[in-house]
């Protein structure tokens, strides 16, 4: 098992490298000089000469790259051109309330969807019923959603503070109540998402033969619905979840926008309007990362939930 | 399986937008990107969903931003089905080394998030028209790559592939004749999801910041600058979100219809 991760992991490496440097390489050839960017408008000649030569910028593009890849390993990700802040200072904070927003959601939306769907009893009127939620949560953009939910609980009922975010420290009650809609946001088009992989699989096992054998045997349905169809159809509902986290590494970009969270996809969407470089690239390795470390985790935890898949 | 209500419902909405957005002319009351001194009004006899912070109709910026949401959406998906196709066809119909060179570059682009990647290589090129439907295009195509290829995988193994490599027909012969003709409709569903994706994304970017520059009438960027005014006039942005909404779900609905 040790060495199958093992394994998988020295295989992610390349990867890794290709996409960073695909990504660095276009971005400094196309975003035009950092130096002319980090200036202005009033750049001067000498200016641009004076901070290549201090940043290295006039340097060819792969020793740069390997300059930078050598940092980023010791956790050194530069400076923000825009903040002269270290970028790991501007990114590490995001990183738990995109976390926190993304777990809720997607732990929600796959319970719901799972739980949802296996229920045994007024089908007739559940199935129809979940079908609309599918369709709505994986067709109404997030920013839609999003601001449909603040003009109603915030706007009119006033129920829910509309924006921003507070931690965890400053109250409970508070944080969650900043929580509720953003995570309602992110949630529906998961939910629908899952739902409509879990059906699929759902079908096909409902076919099976076990499925008869339970019934047969007496087993009410509820049995039959939560005991051995739900963990025999929940596997691809399992891979979904992984890959969706791993995605949401890079923030929920439009959801963290609607709602201002200090989340990592804000701070994306700030980086990329101002062409900060350095923090554009830290997120973005980071949403390569966590893409290719899920989807290894993923293919561990199928082990754990259904012990007739091996790894080699 | 033709599940017939979501095609019919699917078709309606594509064909009134094509309507909507053929005819904009004749139904916007008012000049899309004509700004007036009456800035933000509220719905009124005059201007039923109001006026913007420019002082223009938003009803006619929502009439005329259809046309931007379908050329935006058609033209990224028709990117995707261009590149994507002969390439999941080829993976799919030849196998072996092809495939495996080309497999793990389609499922590593698949996992990436599309809306991230797509805002990096918008912000590299630069927010134009035509660069949103290469950047869209090129961000889907691996999704149109690995349909296409899964479909071309199963098709291959029928008798009648191998009754044509028998006849003597040369692999391109054999692809355009017999592989495509029977995965074309699985692929048209196909695209009418596509069509439905590069919707929302291409919405999302102008959402962000990142879409078609102004003065161009655009749902996305339409919702951007309505949503500041969301107390005074909640049409301003809700009414182009709805539009968007309804878009995405008019395509997808026609694409899942098909089985």
């Amino acid at each position: 098992m040790l060495s199958f991760i093992i394994h998988r992991l020295l295989l992610a490496i390349p990867t890794i490298l290709a996409i960073t440097a695909l990504l660095f390489f276009s971005v400094t050839t196309l975003l035009g000089s950092p130096a002319t960017m980090m200036l202005g408008e009033n750049a001067t000649p000498e200016g641009i000469a004076d901070l290549n030569a201090r940043y290295g910028f006039d340097r060819p593009a792969h020793v740069q790259y390997v300059d930078w890849l050598m940092r980023a390993l010791h956790g050194d990700f530069g400076r923000s051109f825009a903040t002269q802040q270290a970028v790991a200072r501007a990114v590490l904070p995001a990183i738990p309330v995109t976390l926190e927003l993304a777990l809720w959601s997607i732990l929600i939306a796959g319970t719901l969807a799972v739980v949802l769907n296996s229920v045994p009893i007024g089908r007739r009127a559940i199935v129809p019923a979940i079908t609309g939620l599918n369709i709505l949560g994986i067709t109404v953009p997030n920013f839609m959603l999003g601001i449909s939910l603040i003009f109603l609980f915030a706007v009119t009922l006033g129920w829910l503070p509309s924006t921003g975010w507070v931690p965890w420290s400053e109250g409970a009650a508070a944080h969650m109540k900043h929580l509720i809609m953003p995570v309602a946001t992110l949630s529906a088009y998961y939910f629908g998402a899952f739902s409509m992989v879990f059906r699929a699989e759902q079908r096909d096992v409902y076919l099976k033969l076990y499925i008869q054998v339970a019934r047969s045997k007496g087993l009410s349905e509820w049995k039959v619905a939560f005991k051995h169809a739900m963990p025999n159809a929940v596997l691809p509902v399992v891979t979904f979840m992984g890959l969706a986290m791993g995605q949401l590494m890079g923030g929920a970009v439009v959801t963290e926008t609607v709602f201002s969270m200090p989340g990592v996809g804000r701070l994306f969407v700030a980086s990329i309007a101002a062409h900060d470089f350095p923090v554009m690239l830290a997120i973005s390795m980071m949403v390569v990362v966590a893409v290719v470390v899920m989807n290894i985790l993923t293919d561990f935890v199928y082990t754990l939930i259904n012990p007739q898949i091996r790894l080699e | 399986m033709l599940k017939n209500w979501r095609f019919l419902a699917g078709a309606a909405i594509v064909i009134t937008l094509i309507a909507v957005a053929a005819a904009a002319s004749i139904l916007a009351p008012y000049e899309p990107n004509k700004s007036s001194i009456l800035l933000l009004q509220a719905p009124s006899a005059r201007h039923w969903l109001g006026t913007d912070e420019l002082g223009r109709d938003i009803l006619s910026r929502l009439i005329y931003g259809a046309r931007t949401s379908l050329v935006i959406g058609i033209g990224a998906a028709l990117v995707a089905l261009l590149i994507g196709a002969p390439i999941g066809l080829c993976a799919g119909y030849f196998r072996g080394r092809v495939d495996l060179l080309i497999v793990p570059v389609i499922d590593l682009f698949v996992a990436l998030p599309a809306l991230i990647l797509a805002l990096i290589i918008t912000v590299m090129v630069g927010p134009s028209y035509k660069n949103l439907i290469l950047v869209l295009g090129f961000v889907m195509w691996p999704t149109m790559a690995r349909l296409v290829r899964g479909q071309a995988l199963a098709v291959r193994e029928a008798t009648f592939i191998e009754a044509a490599v028998a006849a003597g027909g040369t692999s391109a012969w054999i692809i355009r004749r017999h592989v495509w003709p029977n995965i074309m409709r699985i692929v048209a569903a196909q695209f009418a999801i596509a069509v439905s994706l590069a919707t929302i994304t291409a919405a999302s970017l102008s959402f962000l910041g990142l879409g078609i520059p102004p003065p161009t009438a655009d749902w996305g960027g339409m919702v951007r600058s309505g949503f500041e005014f969301l107390a005074l006039n909640p049409a301003m942005s809700l009414a182009p979100g709805a539009a968007t909404a309804i878009t995405v779900m008019g395509f997808y609905l026609g694409g899942s219809a098909v089985e």
